[in-house]
């Protein structure tokens, strides 16, 4: 993996790396993409991908509002970091 | 240590119907057990003392009374702290979590409220169940109580430890790569893997949802199969749960080894192409014999596609990881980075000011298998290899009944030693595929630490893979009653 392409994922992800920590991430992912490599071996052209076991195809239920209890919502809003009345405080969107 | 201590579920379950035992009595055992034991150990994240006490004593009213709620009245238990308590903290080990306080219960848990269990406290894990020892926890380390040089298996260590040193009957885990297994093995005791789709994960902090399941560790096979029973059952909050109806698992457990008879088990020949460790596959080998001796035909079958394994589980589990962890981002609940500038900035810092360095380095990895020029080459193929596993398992599963292995092919290293890729490799193709799986405690080795055996089914096999389950625990030789020293 190339330190660019590390660049690229963190920001994606987004997760910071300081420069002195990017050596042991490339390290250490660089690994596990080594590794996975012999993942194109088998002959798959005919194999369709599974997403998952279940077999089971678009579970619906109706698209019904339901009332959220008021105690539930007060839990809910305390654990946010920030409130305001009814809302989650954020940071401006665009700085200063 | 206390006889109370001694008492499977099962039998806790008997003596206090019968008013022989009081809850009361139970819990405060296991506090004392607790308090005595876990600061060697640290099983243990959080002790609910007073409140299972208070619980204790309503319980036993209930049960003079003759108002029983349900069949696991008065019965401590052990949760894994990525499972919702409504009013509860619910870390997942992490410190992003650390003031979190669930505005729910999961389903489980509204099921084991119902059933009368008292939820004794919240064991450590690895953080977000990511990691294979207990180490990555944010908070603390755990021990194998069995010698405490040794890791205790991960990620549900916690829960495991718990169980093993007699803090308490049984517990629940997760399960998304063997994390209730191995640790089970690892601890000497019995871990259950339900088949996908069994037992609601409405509550459970998500790691790889195609493979999450709630999974079981308990003392005997029959105590995995109460617990079960106490949770199994249709839930619409998680879209793939779809049992039909409510299965009393308990009621098919007789321990009966005439059930041996006439079933087929298959042996992978593929495991002989790793490095087992040496008291492990003389384990296996006794283990094989004995099960040949109670009548189970045993036959080879090959699985060609167990070599794709770790590769395959890495790359889908940390593809899902990194989608699943995303939710965290310091809006809504969790930590929120102080040094923040702007919104952006805001999500970046919470995250990498709160997030350990193995949750990190897999989302990384699963960003890199997802990112548009890896996705086809990375992550779809793995799918399909995924769907060739699949194939082969089910090939495997027309010519035997149960897929045996042992649970790891390495006992328990030392703290910050590494576990070798193809470890848990028996227990991942399980979660791959879908099936249910437990491991059995069998033996020991020559150094006092236990070795485990894994039995793998067919999906929704789950009754006759307890049945087997029990049939091996009887004749396996085990000594259950045996406890670590501590």
């Amino acid at each position: 993996m190339l330190r660019e392409e590390l660049e690229t994922i963190a920001f994606l992800a987004k997760i910071e790396i300081k420069e002195n920590e990017k050596e042991k991430y490339l390290k250490d992912v660089g690994k596990i993409v080594d590794y996975i490599e012999f993942l194109q071996d088998p002959d798959t052209t005919n194999l369709k991908p599974t997403t998952h076991v279940t077999g089971l195809r678009n579970v619906w239920r109706e698209d019904v509002v339901k009332a959220c209890p008021k105690e539930i919502i007060d839990m809910m809003l305390d654990s946010s970091p920030e409130k305001e009345e009814s809302f989650y405080k954020v940071k401006k969107v665009i700085s200063d | 240590m206390d006889e109370i201590l001694k008492f499977k579920a099962n039998d806790l379950r008997a003596k206090i119907c019968s008013g022989e035992v009081k809850s009361l009595d139970i819990i405060k055992s296991c506090v004392t057990r607790i308090k005595r034991t876990d600061l060697k150990i640290g099983a243990f994240l959080k002790l609910n003392e007073a409140k299972s006490l208070e619980q204790a004593t309503y319980s036993d009213k209930k049960i003079k009374n003759d108002e029983r709620s349900g069949f696991l009245e008065g019965i401590p238990i052990a949760i894994k702290d990525n499972i919702m308590i409504k009013g509860e903290s619910m870390t997942s080990a992490s410190k992003y979590l650390e003031n979190y306080v669930s505005p729910y219960d999961a389903t489980v848990i509204e099921k084991l409220k119902k059933s009368g269990a008292i939820f004794l406290g919240r064991t450590n894990m690895d953080e977000f169940a990511m990691g294979g020892s207990t180490e990555t926890s944010a908070y603390q380390k755990t021990a194998n109580p069995w010698n405490i040089k040794y890791i205790p298996g991960g990620s549900s260590g916690g829960s495991a430890a718990a169980v093993s040193a007699g803090m308490v009957p049984f517990a629940l885990g997760s399960d998304t790569g063997g994390s209730v297994r191995q640790p089970a093995s690892f601890c000497g005791i019995v871990g259950y893997k339900p088949s996908y789709g069994l037992i609601s994960r409405y509550g459970v902090c998500a790691l790889a949802s195609s493979f999450d399941q709630i999974g079981i560790l308990s003392r005997s096979v029959k105590d995995s199969a109460l617990l079960a029973s106490a949770i199994v059952g249709k839930d619409y909050r998680d879209p793939v749960c779809e049992p039909k109806d409510w299965i009393d698992f308990v009621s098919y457990i007789d321990n009966d080894i005439e059930k041996l008879k006439a079933i087929k088990i298959g042996v992978p020949k593929q495991l002989f192409n790793y490095k087992i460790d040496a008291e492990i596959l003389e384990n296996f080998d006794k283990a094989v014999n004995k099960l040949k001796f109670s009548g189970a035909e045993i036959i080879e079958i090959d699985i060609q596609a167990y070599k794709y394994v770790p590769a395959l589980y890495k790359v889908i589990m940390c593809a899902e990881v990194s989608a699943n962890i995303a939710t965290f981002d310091g809006i809504r609940y969790g930590y929120r980075s102080r040094n923040a500038r702007n919104l952006d900035d805001e999500y970046t810092k919470s995250r990498t000011e709160s997030l350990g360095y193995e949750v990190k380095k897999r989302i990384l990895f699963g960003t890199y298998v997802l990112s548009a020029k890896n996705y086809y080459r990375c992550y779809h193929q793995a799918q399909k290899v995924r769907t060739l596993l699949i194939n082969q398992i089910t090939d495997a599963y027309k010519r035997c009944d149960f897929i045996f292995s042992p649970t790891t092919l390495q006992m328990p290293v030392e703290f910050g030693e590494v576990l070798q890729e193809e470890c848990d490799i028996f227990l991942i193709a399980a979660n791959l595929a879908g099936l249910p799986g437990i491991t059995v405690p069998f033996g020991f080795t020559n150094s006092g630490m236990p070795v485990g055996m894994h039995f793998m089914g067919s999906r929704f096999s789950d009754v006759r893979l307890f049945q087997i389950a029990s049939a091996f625990e009887k004749i396996s030789g085990f000594d259950v009653n045996k406890y670590p020293e501590l």
